[in-house]
């Protein structure tokens, strides 16, 4: 079909009705809305839950072993007399003090990268490429493994850790998408008013490239806290006794045959709701923005 | 002569996300006959398009279509979608304006032609590829066998044209609609691809439908023209008729709006198209019409019949005839300036590396290249525009990037004594913001996340205005090339395609360059768009003293622009000289081939005195 179906949108109008265009605006504020107070509650929960829920994440209570829910263990107790609701507060503090600043770390180094190697030169770009398809060849995890085997572990290690091996996948796809769009017509017409590259980079690619970074952003949150619990499982992450979200789900699903649902449920829960928090915040930002692609 | 196609007081309704139907296409009434050549003309929000899909059946789920469309002794409107299917293709063929996307990349061209055949016929697929062949011939295919097994991007425009013109003749259909078949093409391919359909449509006595915006791209081929404005018929009549007299003052409009040889100025119509929320109760066209009176919004006017065509007018006897006459202007006010050169381009060549090399050629810079562009050397005066013309691969996007220092190149390239070659850093970011560039397509030049207040305001930022001096500059800017400031603060996406090539052109303003490329700017816009864009330049241009480098296809729209054009082909310069004489008496072949292949460069047509009555009119 030809482009002729440009005669619907017309000249300074959105092409929806007055209606329809309402009901976007409230739909857009209610994901933003959603997506803050799940933040806020995952975020309060996590970091102020201790103050007002005084019961010691790592005390056994051996008059209770692996109870449901009850008056005096809200969310019941694990296999050797935990409670879970405090396991909770505490592994949410741990995980998301470690994930988040590991994956903005993950962000900033992904485009830094995929953003030097797409404006560089060729070879500087060719040189880049190979060095990341050598990461990439090796399996994450084997590359996490290896390293939190030879540094101390504590949140910071942790931090760099993790934010310093699961960018090349965001560095590839950044390069790629930068190629596409250094070429583009308003680019040049911004370099010939004398714009450097690094100006090119930060306002023009960066913009364009916002939604992209923002749903591998949203996306590399929960790739962060599934790499915590992964590494908190095999006792290189988050170290026993400190629980971790992902620990915990994961000794919940040890015990999957008991039907221990307050020991799943709850956990799962909050990676949900920080993952879909974290997902529906980008995208509201996104549609703020304005503009398309 | 029996009438293939007959649509009597079509209309349409779309549906508009909750929106209640909008009136899009209004009473429509239109016949093609048996070897005939229908143009249906109008811009871009027309409804001509919409015509064509509701022919075909193919509107957008939730439109509402009354009326009859009768192909034959059969109303489509009545057949139910399976019965549908089979006009589709067989009774009715189709091409489209971009043949790229309409063939299928993955897939050889005479499987898909087979294809075509095979569906309606049933046939094997021996005697398919036997008919394939046969209109591979047809269509002008040299050596349709070999061609066979070839896919789309083998082809050149024109040929993929001419493949989909011959999928669409597969079942030898009584009627093929063409939209805007030649619209992306070179005029001397354009003119390639419109001497086979007429010649098909002879042999073959099949009715065509040819939807166009230009009405320069039917003068000489269509028989009969109806023309659409925001959804209603303003004119129709043979095209004899109406090409020696147009009688609405739209159709008027249009075709003063397209360049000819030594055209003072180009009549632009004031105005915008109105949204099909808010067209006028009465005649449509008033609210932007010289003539207009209070009458003329009242009601509809009822289609008058005058000298040979019909037009919806009230005022069609009080309106001034079309008057033949020859061109006065021309060779009138074409001195090349005599302020001085600004820029000096000498022995300028551009290779580029072919794709497809070696890693180890290209690692020892063995790699064959590819000339783009062969030791061209020309001056530009100040004040002066240069047209660059040309068809594609004749080097001119090279010719314009180079200039502009996008592509590396070698030579000297002199930009009032200064040599770009010898500047780097920030002295070469200065001497380059003097040349700035106005590009083809509108959209692609603007940033779809930056306001377009940021946009034009960029420039001002590399020169350390302050944020509130910028925004206001870009106001003024705005407000020059004749936008309302009220668009600081709006998306890219929220304007037309005229309006984002203004603030295009505002932008390049700000950088207070002393020259600008126009590389191609208008071809992408609707005729009477680009007759306000080309007048805006030309003023800009006054007023500055701006120098510009047209880069066009488009002779017509460079011989308006230009005080001399230089003819490009396989990256090397034919020839260079003023407009009118280089038009009047070219000296190459090639010249002569693209004169010949623009009918309004001819000086036969009287649009110049059309133009004048109107612009007095509009003035008073």
């Amino acid at each position: 079909m030809s482009a002729n179906l440009d005669i619907l949108p017309v000249a300074g109008r959105s092409p929806t009705g007055l209606l329809a265009r309402g009901m976007n605006a409230v739909g857009d504020n209610m994901a933003m809305s959603l997506g803050i107070l799940l933040a806020v509650f995952v975020v309060l929960f996590s970091f102020a839950g201790g103050l007002v829920y005084h019961v010691d994440p790592y005390a056994i209570h051996g008059d209770a072993i692996f109870q449901p829910p009850s008056a005096a263990h809200l969310l019941g107790t694990d296999q050797i007399g935990r409670d879970e609701m405090a396991r909770l507060i505490a592994g949410g503090k741990s995980t998301l003090i470690v994930s988040l600043p590991a994956a903005l770390l993950t962000i900033i180094v992904g485009a830094i990268y995929g953003m030097a190697a797409a404006l560089g030169p060729g070879w500087f770009d060719k040189s880049l490429m190979r060095v990341l398809d050598a990461i990439l060849a090796l399996p994450g995890i084997v590359i996490l493994i290896f390293f939190a085997a030879l540094i101390p572990l504590n949140n910071l290690s942790l931090i760099l850790l993790l934010g310093l091996t699961s960018w090349p996948g965001l560095a590839r796809i950044i390069r790629n998408e930068a190629i596409a769009q250094r070429n583009r017509d308003f680019v040049m017409a911004t370099r010939q008013m004398g714009a450097s590259t690094w100006y090119i980079a930060r306002v023009h690619l960066l913009r364009v490239m916002a939604p992209i970074l923002v749903v591998n952003g949203t996306l590399l949150v929960g790739d962060s806290i599934l790499a915590l619990s992964g590494l908190s499982f095999l006792g290189l992450g988050v170290q026993p006794p400190y629980p971790s979200w992902g620990g915990l789900l994961q000794s919940g699903l040890d015990l999957i045959e008991l039907n221990p649902y307050w020991l799943i449920i709850p956990a799962g829960f909050l990676v949900f709701a920080s993952m879909l928090s974290a997902s529906l915040i980008g995208n509201a930002l996104v549609a703020g923005w304005g503009g398309r692609r | 002569m029996s009438a293939i196609l007959k649509l009597d007081d079509v209309s349409v309704a779309l549906r508009r996300g909750k929106a209640r139907a909008m009136p899009i296409l209004d009473h429509l009434s239109l016949e093609v006959s048996a070897g005939k050549m229908l143009a249906l003309v109008g811009e871009s929000g027309s409804g001509k398009t919409i015509a064509t899909l509701a022919t075909m059946r193919l509107l957008p789920r939730g439109a509402k279509i009354t009326g009859r469309i009768m192909l034959g002794e059969t109303d489509l409107l009545t057949l139910d979608e399976p019965a549908m299917r089979r006009v589709r293709g067989r009774d009715i063929g189709m091409i489209f304006q971009n043949p790229l996307s309409a063939l299928n990349p993955t897939t050889r061209i005479g499987a898909q032609i087979n294809e075509a055949y095979r569906t309606h016929t049933g046939h094997s697929d021996r005697a398919a590829r036997a008919r394939t062949l046969e209109l591979l011939g047809e269509v002008g295919i040299p050596d349709p066998a070999a061609r066979f097994d070839d896919y789309p991007h083998q082809f050149s425009g024109g040929m993929r044209q001419r493949v989909m013109i011959a999928m669409a003749l597969a079942c030898s259909p009584k009627l093929l609609i063409a939209d805007e078949p030649t619209t992306g093409l070179d005029p001397l391919v354009a003119k390639q691809i419109l001497a086979l359909l007429t010649r098909l449509r002879r042999t073959h006595n099949m009715g065509v439908l040819f939807i166009t915006h230009d009405l320069s791209v039917v003068e000489e081929y269509a028989d009969d023209v109806h023309v659409l404005y925001a959804g209603r018929t303003v004119e129709a009549g043979t095209a004899a008729d109406f090409f020696a007299a147009p009688r609405h003052p739209y159709s008027q409009a249009l075709l003063g709006a397209i360049p000819r040889l030594g055209q003072a100025r180009l009549l632009s119509i004031p105005g915008t198209l109105p949204d099909p929320e808010q067209r006028p109760s009465g005649c449509r066209f008033a609210p932007r019409c010289a003539w207009a009176e209070p009458a003329c919004a009242e009601s509809y006017p009822a289609p008058q019949s005058l000298g040979g065509t019909t037009a919806a007018c009230r005022l069609i006897a009080h309106i001034p005839p079309f008057v033949a006459s020859t061109n006065v202007a021309a060779g009138q006010g074409r001195q090349s300036h005599a302020a001085g050169t600004l820029l000096e381009v000498e022995n300028l060549t551009v290779r580029y590396a072919r794709t497809n090399t070696s890693l180890i050629s290209s690692l020892f810079g063995t790699a064959p290249k590819f000339t783009a562009l062969d030791n061209v050397s020309f001056t530009l005066g100040k004040g002066e525009c240069l047209g660059i013309v040309g068809e594609s691969g004749s080097g001119k996007s090279t010719l314009g990037r180079a200039i502009l220092q996008m592509v590396g190149y070698d030579g000297r390239i002199i930009l009032d004594g200064e040599d770009f070659t010898a500047l780097r850093g920030a002295a070469l970011r200065r001497l380059r913001m003097s040349v700035q560039v106005v590009f083809q397509d509108p959209r692609e030049s603007l940033n779809p996340r930056l306001r377009i207040g940021d946009s034009v305001a960029e420039p001002l930022k590399f020169m350390g205005k302050s944020s509130a001096a910028r925004r206001q500059a870009a106001a003024g800017l705005l407000e020059r090339v004749g936008l309302s400031a009220r668009l600081l603060d709006v998306y890219p996406h929220t304007i037309s395609g005229g309006q984002a090539q203004r603030v295009a052109i505002a932008r390049a303003l700000a950088a207070e360059p002393r020259m600008i490329v126009l590389d191609e700017p208008t071809s992408s816009l609707d005729v009477s768009t680009q007759a306000m864009l080309l007048n805006l330049l030309k003023d800009l241009a006054k007023e500055r003293g701006l120098s510009y480098i047209l880069i066009s296809h488009d002779l017509a729209a460079v011989s308006y622009m230009a005080d001399r054009i230089a003819v490009l082909n396989g990256g090397k310069c034919l020839e260079i000289g003023p407009s009118v004489a280089l038009l009047a008496n070219p000296s190459h072949d090639y010249t002569k081939k693209l004169v010949d292949a623009s009918p309004q460069l001819r000086p036969s047509t009287g649009s110049l005195q059309i133009s004048q009555s109107i612009q007095s009119r509009q003035a008073s």
